[in-house]
């Protein structure tokens, strides 16, 4: 993925594609509290989800013999989870004449550089995923629920202020 | 042997028992422990207690049980058949506990290992029966490791009974070798009908022993690796056998408690803003975002 | 679909999770681009980050990352490491900006905004001009004369700390309805001890704010801002020496690094007490050497970005 003109690298865009947003389709997903330090395709729905138990304090499954357990954690009200991948390739003709067959909107008519512009697009999208601890429950000490609280404090710290 | 319950969920233990005599009530008894399936890397490992009335015990001994390791599997399933029959006087309870349990167990981020968890599971079912009412006067009880320290401390937890603690047990006594007989006839079932939640492709059913030496286990185990999530629960994750196959063959996993030499490799990210420069922070982020674990993202 | 796309051996593309704001799904119906990731600066670190443009909506949003080690994703049918969790948040512009016209302040004279938007290293900051609020917002920050029909401005501390000022006030109001724990006492407790919320000094909040607010400002300004703000100078104290995490011999002092930057926001941020170590002496002194060349900086910074 790493650009072959590296001199100009903070001249990229990625242009995330606004139709995905609306087609993404609901994911399932699941945070653990290991690292797989590949990414790749995993048969998730084979080995992992029916190994799901509902337990007297939360969910319980396992992973390569580690015992987890988990909870559901919501994305916060007014925000939308969504998994997102870059193109691989590289730019199509089509995304240079979309650009002009466009409805003269002005984001559109900027030119597209074979080098700089790259496309992303949401592949699905979720409402909520399973945070999962090592033996226990990670609980509402869990950092990851903490950067959950970051979009309300950003909004206070970036709303315009009152005039005097 | 009615498994169904572990069948509906091999995920934990299990744990099954015949009806308790009633003149195991009345009458002193003796109970003998002893456990199947401790050695293989698949499957359950099964313990159980077999129990009957110290009066009774020639009528035990005339059902010529023997240590189930010298049975052929219809012989253990004849002789589990006959103590069924005999249930007036003889009884039995048994604990299977799921690979997945022994592999969590021993995988702890606080190890718990075979030796703990097959003595608190015996002193586990010693206490069940005594909680049904079986007046147990003798234990006896099959170990592999060191008797001394396993039998003083089953004496102290049952002060009332007298505790004997002997290697092959099973062949000496024959309420051992009942207890034998009800554990592997247990695991030999619990292993023939395993209900795997995984949805295995190319599923192969012969995978030997499941002993970690027999060469079809190994080459089963091989051939059901699995990148990401390794094997099948029915698998003991905690077994040197299937550590070294997952090392091999499997992807790389770390935990928070892994050792450091495991931990090589991490990080690696392609990105398409390439790369963040060197990695000198000379701006701490606010104590916010650290507590958050959020920071400015400078590579998508 | 995530779930299908299977590359022969299993490898796929890297996935991305995302948190963006609901509206962003509407507000973009009629576009087939539009929405972009640029790099820009850090308003406070002078170094790059991650923005999202949506020049629909004509907003700025930053982008935060969850990072934690030991994590990594199921997504469907896949495994993705690194475990990491993007955030998309509305981001005032003004922020940004008014790193141009700091910068732009060294010539000390009115200049219209696109001669002060400029940078080698992020020429993407020109997508900020298309921000048709901006031209409303910065009265806050700047003087402006119009000569001609057209704009010129210049930046103004006076009314920027004001402004600052009045972002701080909103924060620290945030703070409390969110039941943020400020006590510079306890770090470890995390988040939501309410308990805790109630002994929490005003000191606490303003101080608190003023790092937040200061995470998106030069460093210069955030102590003009503790001023202003009559913060009391903490006693100095460094929880964890910087000559750890600064490498002072190999390379010279203007190059890239602001040592200030990291020293003194130790200083006022965090309240342990103790006195300043020999070390910690001297890295106060080359702060002040530091701190007079943002250009210098941004120079060093360019020819190293060159080599990358």
């Amino acid at each position: 993925m790493e650009s072959s003109d590296e001199a100009a690298i903070e001249k990229h865009r990625v242009h995330l594609r606004p139709v995905t947003l609306r087609n993404a389709a609901p994911a399932a997903l699941h945070l653990l509290p290991c690292e797989v330090l590949v990414s790749q395709s995993a048969p998730v729905g084979r080995f992992f989800t029916p190994a799901i138990r509902q337990g007297p304090d939360g969910l319980e499954v396992s992973f390569r013999g580690r015992s987890l357990r988990g909870e559901e954690v919501a994305v916060p009200p007014g925000l939308v989870g969504y998994v997102m991948e870059n193109e691989e390739k590289f730019i199509g003709k089509q995304d240079f004449s979309g650009a002009l067959e466009s409805d003269n909107q002005e984001e559109e008519r900027e030119p597209l550089e074979r080098d700089f512009d790259r496309f992303m697009g949401a592949t699905a999208s979720f409402s909520h995923f399973t945070l999962w601890g090592l033996e226990t429950i990670p609980g509402p000490d869990a950092k990851v629920r903490g950067a959950l609280t970051w979009p309300r404090l950003a909004a206070a710290i970036h709303a315009q202020v009152p005039e005097d | 042997m009615d498994l169904s319950e572990l069948e509906r969920d091999n995920t934990g233990r299990c744990r099954l028992s015949s009806p308790v005599p009633a003149v195991c009530r009345k009458e002193p008894c003796v109970l003998g422990v002893d456990e199947a399936g401790r050695g293989p890397v698949l499957g359950p490992m099964v313990y159980a207690i077999c129990y009957c009335p110290l009066s009774r015990l020639a009528d035990l001994e005339a059902l010529k049980v023997a240590d189930s390791k010298t049975l052929s599997e219809s012989e253990r399933d004849r002789l589990f058949a006959k103590m069924e029959e005999d249930g007036d006087f003889v009884g039995w309870a048994l604990d299977v506990l799921s690979p997945n349990l022994i592999s969590t167990s021993m995988l702890g981020r606080v190890k718990y290992n075979l030796n703990s968890l097959s003595h608190d599971t015996a002193t586990g079912l010693i206490q069940y029966a005594l909680d049904q009412g079986v007046k147990i006067s003798q234990v006896f009880v099959d170990t592999v490791g060191m008797p001394e320290t396993y039998q003083d401390r089953l004496q102290q937890r049952f002060p009332g009974i007298t505790v004997t603690v002997k290697a092959k047990a099973d062949a000496l006594y024959p309420v051992v070798s009942a207890a034998s007989i009800c554990a592997k006839v247990a695991r030999d079932q619990a292993v023939r009908n395993w209900q795997f939640l995984e949805t295995l492709q190319d599923f192969d059913a012969d995978y030997g022993s499941g002993y970690p030496n027999d060469p079809k286990t190994k080459a089963w185990l091989r051939k059901h690796v699995e990148p990401v999530f390794g094997f099948p629960q029915f698998v003991r994750f905690s077994w040197r056998t299937a550590q070294a196959i997952l090392e091999k063959e499997a992807e790389s996993v770390t935990w928070e408690d892994s050792t450091a030499g495991d931990q090589e490799g991490t990080g690696r990210i392609t990105s398409y803003f390439l790369s963040e420069g060197p990695r000198t922070h000379h701006h701490a982020p606010h104590r916010y975002f650290l507590e958050r674990g959020l920071e400015p993202a400078t590579t998508l | 679909m995530a779930a299908g796309v299977d590359c022969g051996d299993g490898a796929r593309a890297r996935q991305l999770v995302f948190l963006l704001p609901e509206y962003l799904k509407d507000a973009s119906k009629k576009m087939k681009r539009g929405l972009m990731f640029v790099k820009l600066v850090n308003p406070c670190s002078g170094e790059g980050a991650i923005y999202l443009f949506d020049m629909h909506l004509q907003q700025l949003f930053e982008i935060k990352v969850f990072k934690e080690k030991h994590h990594s994703w199921f997504i469907n049918q896949s495994v993705q490491s690194g475990g990491l969790l993007h955030f998309a948040t509305p981001m005032d512009p003004l922020f940004v900006l008014l790193h141009y016209l700091v910068k732009a302040d060294k010539e000390g004279k009115f200049q219209p905004l696109d001669q002060v938007v400029v940078d080698d290293i992020f020429p993407n900051c020109v997508l900020l001009l298309k921000l048709p609020e901006l031209e409303k917002l910065l009265h806050h920050v700047t003087e402006e004369k119009e000569i001609n029909n057209k704009k010129y401005y210049k930046y103004s501390k006076e009314k920027t700390l004001k402004w600052l000022e009045k972002k701080v006030k909103q924060t620290m109001a945030a703070l409390k309805t969110n039941h943020v724990n400020v006590s510079a006492r306890v770090q470890s407790t995390a988040f939501f001890s309410g308990d805790q919320v109630s002994s929490d000094k005003e000191e606490d909040y303003i101080r608190y704010a003023h790092g937040l607010i200061s995470d998106y400002i030069p460093k210069e300004l955030s102590d003009d801002l503790s001023k202003y703000l009559k913060l009391p100078e903490l006693p100095a104290s460094l929880p964890n020496p910087p000559s750890k995490k600064i490498k002072l011999s190999d390379e010279p002092v203007e190059a890239k690094e602001d040592y200030t930057k990291f020293n003194t926001k130790d200083l006022k941020t965090e309240k342990k007490n103790s006195k300043m170590t020999a070390a910690q002496k001297a890295l106060a002194k080359v702060d002040k050497r530091g701190m007079k060349s943002i250009d210098t900086f941004f120079g060093a910074k360019n020819k190293k970005i060159g080599k990358i």
